[in-house]
Parts: C-alpha cells; structure tokens; sequence
C-alpha cells in the first residue's frame, strides 16, 4: 500500500525553481532516506509533504486522497508528522510540557479550560512514554533553554512521535549531535515500529545506508536518482554528481 | 520550574488581595472610591492579559469595554430594564462583539492586530460621539448598580462596592489561573511561543486565538459594566484609546502574561495617578516619566522581573548543589 505519494510536485521561489518535477511513492511501513548537497531541495520537499508550502503544481496524495489542499494542521491531524531541520520548540516550557503538549494535542484535549493540565493523566504517561523513546527522561524537568543541543534535538523529533502519526519526516535529526547521541538516534530510528512509513533527510552515509530501504537522491530539485542502498551505491550518476571519489563515510556535502 | 515560577506568581496574587482587603476595610469614603476604580482597572487588565496569552496585544481593548458601558446604560437607562438582568448581557454582548471582531482581527498578529483593534475600538468611540441616544460627547448620567438588596448587600453604598468589585476581581483571577493552567491555557501559552509548531502539531491557531478574544471580550464588557455602574454615567470618554492605553501600561508594567502583573499595574496607576495629579500640575507627564523608568529598569514588568530573578537563583542553587557530586563522580 502506497502511505504517501506526490505526483510532479514543483515549487518555485521566484525564479529558483526549488523542486522541480517530483514523483514519488512511499510504501506504508518502509524507510526513505533523501540524500542530496546543501540547497538541493530536501526541506521544501518536506514542507510540501506537511503542508507548510503549497505547491505551484502537482498532487500530494495521502493513503491515496488527495491532500494538496490541506494546510499543515490537517495533515498533523490526519496522521502527517514532521520535525525540523532546525530547532523548532516551546523554550519557556521544559521537556515535559512540550511533550504533553503535543500528546494533548494530537488527543484533542486541549479545548479541556476547566482543569489543570496536569491531571491530564493521559498526556502526562504519554510524555513519559515518548521521553523514554528518545532518551529524556533524566530533564523531563528542564526548560527547553537550559538543554543542551543535542538533547534539543531529541526533543524535535520526539515531537513529532508524540502525534502518533502515520507518515513520520524528519529533517536531519543528527545534526550537531554527538556522536554517542548521534548512535542513539540511529537506533531510535531503527527502532520505530513498522506501522510507521518514515522518510528521513540525513547527510550521515552511515546512517542513511543502514536504516533506509530505499534512497532518493534530489539535486537542484529533482530525483537524480532512487533506489536500494546497494543500488545508490553503484549508481554512476550518483557517485560523479554526489558522492563523489571517497569511497568510505562520505558525507552530503559540506555542512554548516 | 514552571511550578515555582506559578508558585511565586500566585504568592503575589494573594499578597495582592490582602493588601486590597485590608486597604477597603480601612478606607475612608473618598479612598473607597479609588480602590473601586483599581479594581475594576484590573478586571479590564485581567482580561487584556489573557488575550496577551496567546501572544495578542490589543491596543483597542476599550472597544469592548465600551461595549459593556453601552449596553449595560442602553439596556437601564434608555429601555428602563433591570440593572440584573443587564448584567449579564452586556458581558454576553462582549463576547459577541469579540468573536465578530476575531474573525477578522486574529488572522493577523503584531501591528497588525493592534491596528484592527485600535480601528474597531475607534468605530465604537466615533459613534458613541454622536450618538443623541446617549448624549453624545456629554454623555449621559442616572446608570444605576446591580440591585442585590435581596440578598442584604446594598450597592450604593460606597464602601460595600467598593468590596463587590474587589471579590469579583478575585473570582476572576482564580477562574482565569484555572484557565492558563488548564491544556487549553497551555496550548495558548504555546502559541505565543511559537505558532508556526503548535499548528504542526495539529492545532489550529485561529481557533485558540477567537476563543481567548472571544473571553477576554466577555470580561472587557463585565469590567465595562461595572464602570459606568461606579460613576453612575456613560461617555465615549470610557472608549478613547486613553483608556486602552492605560490597561495597556497597567499589564506592561505589571508584567505581560503574569495575570497578576495587570493588577498590580493598575492598582499602582491609579494610585500615582492620584498622587501625582494632586501635586503636580502636569502630572500626566510625571506619570509617563515614571512609568519609562520602570519599563526600562524593569523590562519584563515587576513581576515577570521578579519571576526571572528568583528563576536564576534557584537555578545558580540547583546548578551549586549539582557541582560536588560532579567532582565526586
Ligand atoms: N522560503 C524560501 N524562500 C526563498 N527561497 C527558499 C525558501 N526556502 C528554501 N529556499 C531556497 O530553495 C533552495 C532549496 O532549499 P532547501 O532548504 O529545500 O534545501 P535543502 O536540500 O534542505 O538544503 P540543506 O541541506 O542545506 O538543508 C535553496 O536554494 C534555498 O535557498
Ligand atoms: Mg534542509
């Protein structure tokens, strides 16, 4: 079963043309990785998908409705979750209400003025829950300001797991980590359950040829290329245009 | 943290309600008069905070005072209704006005949204200046109070109306605590914070926004209501956006987004407000100089800046404590 879809996808701005004729077909359950240099379109590509740009042209298709009209809201709503590429948070909350935020949130709890937050039992296990997921628990008590990048980062993708979605994009959740919380967040990856379609944009080769059953690569806002990582990996076009001559730990290009 | 920080907030708040207690129960008749005129400052200061919630700053926040004023002394004065019974009116008649100026206010947000409710609010003054039905710039008197002899308390007199509005105020500020405290005032205080997120989380923006005008316009008119009951008259005067400017210094000074903080302010306006214009003959002008000090010393407002001093001390505490067992390990 096809989970998300879009079909000759382009967005301009002004006369950069961002994304430039994508079709594609996520299968329900795999892993995606796009890969691509700086600039080449990945974001925009995912704000597409989560309805935070609308395309000049083409479809979004979700579970085979057409969704190209829905803002971001309704696509959170209907099962589309994402996280940033750069830091997007509640900083004067700590961790713990970020999450159950967004745990009330995705339950529509939040129109409930008449009690305390806090007792919302529900919101409160589930952020517990999603801490654990991602390795927070030990500053569920810490406002967003005081914690450190990495754990920052944690906290963006946890996230977008707290609204339990259907289709999970995350935009470069390892950047800037370390390299233990780096290996975390692999393994978090590797861990979420098959019910889950996720799409990632990494630039880490090793994460992206271990977690992803298939590759995109985009250049200049198009699919240059797709397929399994042993294919990306032999890909002729791939390795003049992108990867380049290093044959081992390449990376995606220069990073900020 | 937050809980010490809400901690401390509230401690202020009930610091602030003994020192109104005890202010009432020792005024003399004139002083009566001034703590009925703070107090109602800060239900208008109360409701212009909540809105400030979710990130709004309205600059025409009397247009919906003006909306209490008018249909309370509409609904009295010109169709000889029951005072009880226009009560709870004019507050509905806030909150409908609210929510017809939300649809289209809460789209935008900035200067934007203080330029819709400033134009609004403007709309109202214009047509209360000419309006012959309420005596037009003159204004008109004969508003009378709330009629609640039936239950012994008897609202002309100065001294009992005085408390009146301080009780009310003070179910007020416990409701609107429960509301910033409750998932709907979070996910108000998250907006503020960053919309662009709550919304990729699922959460529509618009609606939390018309729902937070929509019951700040509702407390906007009881407080209006309870304005032209005090001084028994109604005039544009009560819509100029002098007075939108005032509850605007109130909650700036006491703090934006402290709910206490709005209080505060107005209790300390119209307190230097009096002491100044009795000794001063431009004192408008003493004022604005006093309140530029205390904005510049004190960006945040008094207790937003008191929230942040005692938020670093318990963290340099926390972080002094943490330092050994560091070292040990
Ligand atoms: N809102 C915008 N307005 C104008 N130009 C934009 C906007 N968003 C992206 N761009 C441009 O579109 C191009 C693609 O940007 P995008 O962020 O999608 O790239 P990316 O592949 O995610 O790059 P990176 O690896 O640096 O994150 C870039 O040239 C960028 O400058
Ligand atoms: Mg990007």
């Amino acid at each position: 079963m096809i989970a998300l879809e879009t079909r000759s996808l382009y967005k301009s701005f002004g006369s950069l043309a961002a994304t430039r004729d994508v079709s594609l077909a996520f299968e329900a359950g795999a892993r995606y990785a796009i890969i691509g240099p700086n600039g080449a379109g990945k974001t925009t590509y995912f704000n597409l998908l989560a309805g935070n740009l609308r395309p000049d042209s083409g479809t979004v298709l979700f579970a085979g409705r057409d969704v190209t009209g829905l803002d971001v809201t309704s696509r959170a709503k209907i099962g589309i979750a994402r996280s940033f590429q750069r830091n997007n948070l509640f900083s004067d909350f700590t961790v713990r209400d970020n999450l159950m935020l967004a745990c009330a949130l995705r339950a529509g709890t939040t129109r409930v003025f008449w009690r305390p937050m806090r007792q919302t039992t529900s919101a409160h296990a589930e952020a517990d829950e999603v801490a654990a997921q991602v390795g927070l628990t030990d500053v569920l008590g810490t406002t967003v300001r005081q914690l450190s990048y990495g754990s920052q980062r944690q906290l963006e993708v946890a996230l977008a797991l707290a609204c339990k979605p259907q289709v999970l994009l995350l935009d470069e959740p390892t950047s800037g980590m370390s390299p233990e919380e780096t290996a975390r967040m692999h393994d978090l990856i590797n861990a979420i359950p098959r019910s889950l379609t996720v799409i990632v944009i990494e630039h880490d080769m090793d994460i992206v040829l271990d977690i992803a059953d298939r590759i995109i690569v985009l250049d200049y806002g198009r699919v240059l290329e797709q397929g399994t990582p042993t294919e990306i990996r032999a890909s002729k076009v791939v390795r003049q245009r992108y990867l380049g001559e290093p044959a081992a730990g390449v990376s995606g290009g220069p990073r900020p | 943290m937050m809980a010490s920080r809400t901690f401390i907030r509230r401690s202020v708040g009930v610091a602030l309600v003994i020192v109104a207690l005890v202010a009432q129960a020792f005024a003399g008749f004139f002083a009566q008069e001034l703590i009925a005129e703070a107090a109602i400052l800060a239900i208008f200061a109360l409701s212009l905070d909540l809105l400030a919630t979710c990130g709004l700053i309205s600059f025409g926040h009397a247009g919906l005072l003006g909306v209490g004023c008018y249909v309370f002394a509409g609904l009295t004065v010109l169709m000889g209704g029951s005072a009880n019974v226009a009560f709870p009116i004019a507050i509905v008649a806030g909150a409908v006005v609210a929510f017809m100026v939300g649809l289209f206010a809460v789209r935008t947000t900035g200067a934007f949204f203080i330029m819709v409710t400033l134009a609004a609010a403007e709309m109202l003054f214009s047509w209360g200046y000419r309006s012959p039905m309420f005596g037009g710039a003159n204004g008109m008197g004969g508003v009378p109070r709330l009629n609640l002899t039936a239950i012994g308390i008897d609202l002309n007199d100065p001294a009992t109306f005085a408390l009146t509005v301080i009780v009310l105020c003070i179910v007020i500020w416990l409701l609107l605590e429960l509301v910033v405290s409750s998932p709907f005032g979070r996910t108000l205080a998250a907006i503020r914070q960053n919309p662009s997120r709550v919304a990729a989380l699922g959460g529509r923006v618009f609606f939390y926004r018309l729902a937070a005008f929509t019951a700040s316009g509702a407390i906007a008119a009881l407080a209006g209501a309870l304005k032209v009951q005090h001084i028994n008259f109604i005039s544009p005067d009560l819509v100029s956006w002098f007075v939108s400017g005032d509850v605007l210094i109130a909650v700036v000074i006491g703090g934006v987004g402290t709910l206490v903080g709005g209080p505060l302010g107005a209790a300390l306006l119209i307190l230097l407000k009096e002491l100044l214009s009795s000794t001063f003959g431009h004192w408008y002008l003493f004022l604005g100089i006093v309140f530029a000090c205390v904005a510049l010393l004190m960006p945040k407002g008094i207790v937003g800046n008191l929230l942040d001093f005692y938020e670093r001390r318990i963290t340099r505490v926390a972080a002094s404590r943490r330092e050994p067992t560091g070292d040990a390990a």
